[in-house]
C-alpha cells in the first residue's frame, strides 16, 4: 500500500498551511503586503500541486502534471495581477 | 482510466488514458476549477476597484478559523487517500475507518464554517451587506455544499464499498480540498 507517499503529502500540506498562516499574522506595509500576497499565492499553489500529484495521482503522468501547473500557475499570476491592480488603482 | 501510457494507447483514449482515475471525474474537477477560478477572479476584480471597502470586510472575518479548517481539510482529504489505499488492497473494514474519519473531519469543517457564519450575522452582516460579503457567502457557501455533497458520497462509499465507489469517492473529497486551499488565501489572506 503506497502510504508513505499520502503520509509525506499530508506532512508537506500541513507545513505549507501553518507556514501560509504565520507569513499573514505580522500586519506589514504596503511593500511587505506586496511580498506576502505573492508569498501566500505560492504557497497556495504549492499546496494545490501536492493535491493534484499525491492525492489525485497526477505524479503517474507528467503530461497532466505539466498542464496543471501550467493552469493553476496562470491562475494564480492572473490573481497576482488583479491584486496588483487593486493596489494601483 | 489507465495509469499506463502503453496500455491507454492500446485503448485508444491517447493522453486522456494518462489520467489516473475516472475520465468523468476529471471533467467534473476540472469543470469545478473553472467555476471556482472565474468566481474568484471576478472577486479580485471587483475588488481592484475598491480595496479599501473590501480590506475592511475583510477584516471582519477569522482568518484563525480559516486556517484551521485548511488543516481540518487537508487531513480529512488524506483520510480519504488512505480509504482508497486500503480498499486497493482488500483491507475493506480499514477503508471504512478511514472513510469514517474523512466524513468526521468534513462535519468538524462544516462547524467551524457555520460559527462565522453565526458570528457574522450577530454583527447584522448577510449576503446583500458589501459587494465583498456577496462574493464570500456565494463562494464559501457554494464550496460548503461541496463539503456537504462530498459526506454524503462518502457515507454512500463506505456502505457501498467497490474499489472503484472508493477511489471516485476520494477523488471527489480531494477536489474540494484543492478548491479550499486556493479560495481560503484570496477571501481571507490577500489584503
Amino acid at each position: 500500500m503506497p502510504t508513505r507517499g499520502l503520509s509525506q503529502a499530508w506532512v508537506t500540506l500541513a507545513i505549507l498551511s501553518t507556514a501560509t498562516t504565520l507569513l499573514t499574522v505580522q500586519p506589514a506595509g504596503i511593500e511587505a503586503r506586496t511580498f506576502t500576497a505573492a508569498a501566500v499565492l505560492l504557497l497556495a499553489g504549492l499546496k494545490a500541486r501536492v493535491i493534484l500529484s499525491r492525492y489525485l495521482g497526477l505524479h503517474t503522468s507528467r503530461f497532466w502534471m505539466r498542464t496543471f501547473d501550467l493552469v493553476i500557475g496562470g491562475f494564480l499570476i492572473l490573481a497576482f495581477g488583479l491584486y496588483l491592480a487593486g493596489r494601483t488603482a | 482510466m489507465s495509469g499506463d501510457p502503453d496500455s491507454a494507447a492500446d485503448d485508444g483514449w491517447g493522453v486522456l488514458g494518462e489520467l489516473p482515475g475516472d475520465l468523468m471525474m476529471w471533467v467534473l474537477i476540472v469543470s469545478e476549477l473553472l467555476v471556482f477560478g472565474g468566481a474568484l477572479l471576478a472577486f479580485l476584480a471587483v475588488r481592484a476597484g475598491d480595496t479599501a471597502a473590501f480590506a475592511a470586510d475583510q477584516a471582519l472575518l477569522d482568518q484563525t478559523a480559516g486556517a484551521v479548517n485548511t488543516i481540518v481539510l487537508v487531513t480529512s482529504g488524506y483520510c480519504a487517500a488512505m480509504a482508497s489505499a486500503a480498499r486497493n488492497v482488500d483491507r475493506r473494514d480499514t477503508a471504512r475507518f478511514w472513510l469514517y474519519g474523512a466524513m468526521a473531519l468534513g462535519c468538524v469543517f462544516l462547524i467551524v464554517k457555520s460559527a462565522e457564519y453565526w458570528s457574522k450575522a450577530q454583527l447584522g452582516i448577510g449576503i446583500e451587506t458589501s459587494p465583498f460579503f456577496t462574493f464570500y457567502y456565494l463562494v464559501t457557501g457554494f464550496h460548503a455544499l461541496h463539503v456537504v455533497a462530498g459526506i454524503a458520497i462518502l457515507g454512500a462509499v463506505a456502505r457501498f464499498d467497490g474499489e472503484r465507489n472508493i477511489e471516485i469517492a476520494a477523488s471527489f473529497w480531494h477536489m474540494v480540498d484543492l478548491i479550499w486551499v486556493l479560495l481560503f488565501p484570496i477571501i481571507y489572506l490577500l489584503g
